[in-house]
């Protein structure tokens, strides 16, 4: 499957959500798509084009705006596809993908509690590697070291 | 021809000098102190002497007897906490197998802390792990004992500065020994608790 494959594939059922299709290196492509779209651009790629496998769930600080990433698998095709929206800086949120992956749960629960992505309709969106009440989002550039003892005592507090 | 009897020596003693004249030495009656019997019955006697008896353990035994019992019994059988929390873990695993055996010391890894005496943290310590840590500590009988073993878990090790990591487990429970290394070698581990043993030995009741 190649990026062409992908466009002509999501063009027709997504019409402007669909920002583009890139080539990128190992996988069939890297589908650019407005968060709008995201629901339908994600029963698409699990239902039509045989990605029934997520394997990652991932974002990136860019700063001015934050990414959101999908990996897929496909068994039929034995390829990967990526999945990216950007999103504003500010209170950034994308429709949660657990209804379509179950494996989504636990990657978008990761993702919010380091990037402060949230995921609407997400089923359980708690903690997952920090502990319950943790107010930071490490991952996030504007996130500073702390000392360990100023943390410490920020978790006293917890 | 036989031998004449050796003379007589005077007797020295009450003893030697009934064994050699056969007869009973005069004893000054005068001089003995008269002892005035007191006849009681069994059942009257046996409370009395439960009750002198606890007084004389509460009294002598409980700093003289029990206590130290007490103590030896349970510096020789440290039993350690059986779960590991990293690359430690592994040392602490080995120090239990047939090069090392910490066995020999007593020490025997239990899996319920409720038969434990003694933690050893092998790791690192992260704040999602930590109120479970402090479970299992608060599940442990007393007395209990912590060894902090590594970098990790005597101060935060190279994670120091981390968003998750708890800058030494000191901060969460009470902590006996220190081992340095990273991973410290079994060796290490077992002097660590050698040198436990010999605080325990040292501990004033």
């Amino acid at each position: 499957m190649q990026p062409d494959d992908l466009s002509t594939a999501l063009g027709p059922r997504l019409g402007d959500r669909l920002l583009g299709v890139d080539a990128f290196v190992g996988t069939a492509g890297r589908v650019r798509f407005r968060p709008e779209g995201a629901l339908d651009l994600f029963r698409t790629m699990r239902d039509d084009l045989g990605f029934r496998h997520l394997s990652l769930v991932g974002g990136i600080d860019w700063v001015d705006h934050r990414e959101v990433f999908y990996v897929l698998w496909s068994d039929d095709v034995h390829q990967y596809a990526i999945l990216s929206a950007d999103l504003p800086a500010d209170q950034p949120h994308i429709e949660s993908a657990a209804p379509i992956w179950e494996s989504a749960n636990w990657h978008e629960r990761e993702t919010w509690e380091l990037l402060d992505i949230s995921f609407d309709h997400h089923p359980d969106l708690r903690h997952l590697l920090m502990p319950d009440g943790y107010t930071f989002h490490p991952l996030l550039r504007s996130f500073k070291l702390h000392e360990p003892e100023e943390l410490e005592v920020k978790q006293r507090s917890v | 021809m036989t031998t004449p009897p050796a003379a007589i020596k005077p007797a020295s003693t009450p003893a030697e000098s009934y064994r050699l004249t056969g007869e009973l030495p005069m004893v000054d009656q005068a001089a003995v102190p008269f002892i005035e019997i007191e006849t009681v019955r069994a059942k009257e006697f046996i409370p009395a002497a439960k009750e002198a008896f606890s007084a004389l353990l509460l009294e002598q035994g409980q700093s003289k007897v029990i206590r130290p019992t007490f103590n030896w019994a349970g510096r020789n059988s440290l039993f350690p906490l059986h779960w590991g929390l990293a690359c430690c873990a592994i040392e602490f695993a080995s120090a239990f197998s047939a090069r090392f055996d910490a066995e020999r010391f007593g020490i025997v890894p239990r899996s319920s802390p409720r038969q434990c005496d003694l933690m050893i943290v092998n790791g690192t310590v992260t704040w999602k792990v930590a109120h479970k840590l402090i479970t299992l500590y608060e599940q442990m009988p007393e007395p209990k004992w912590v060894i902090a073993m590594g970098n990790c878990a005597t101060g935060g090790g190279p994670f120091r500065t981390a968003y998750s990591v708890v800058p030494g487990v000191d901060k969460l429970v009470p902590v006996d020994i220190y081992i340095a290394g990273c991973p410290p070698r079994p060796e290490a581990m077992i002097d660590g608790i050698l040198k436990l043993e010999q605080l325990i030995r040292e501990r004033k009741e």
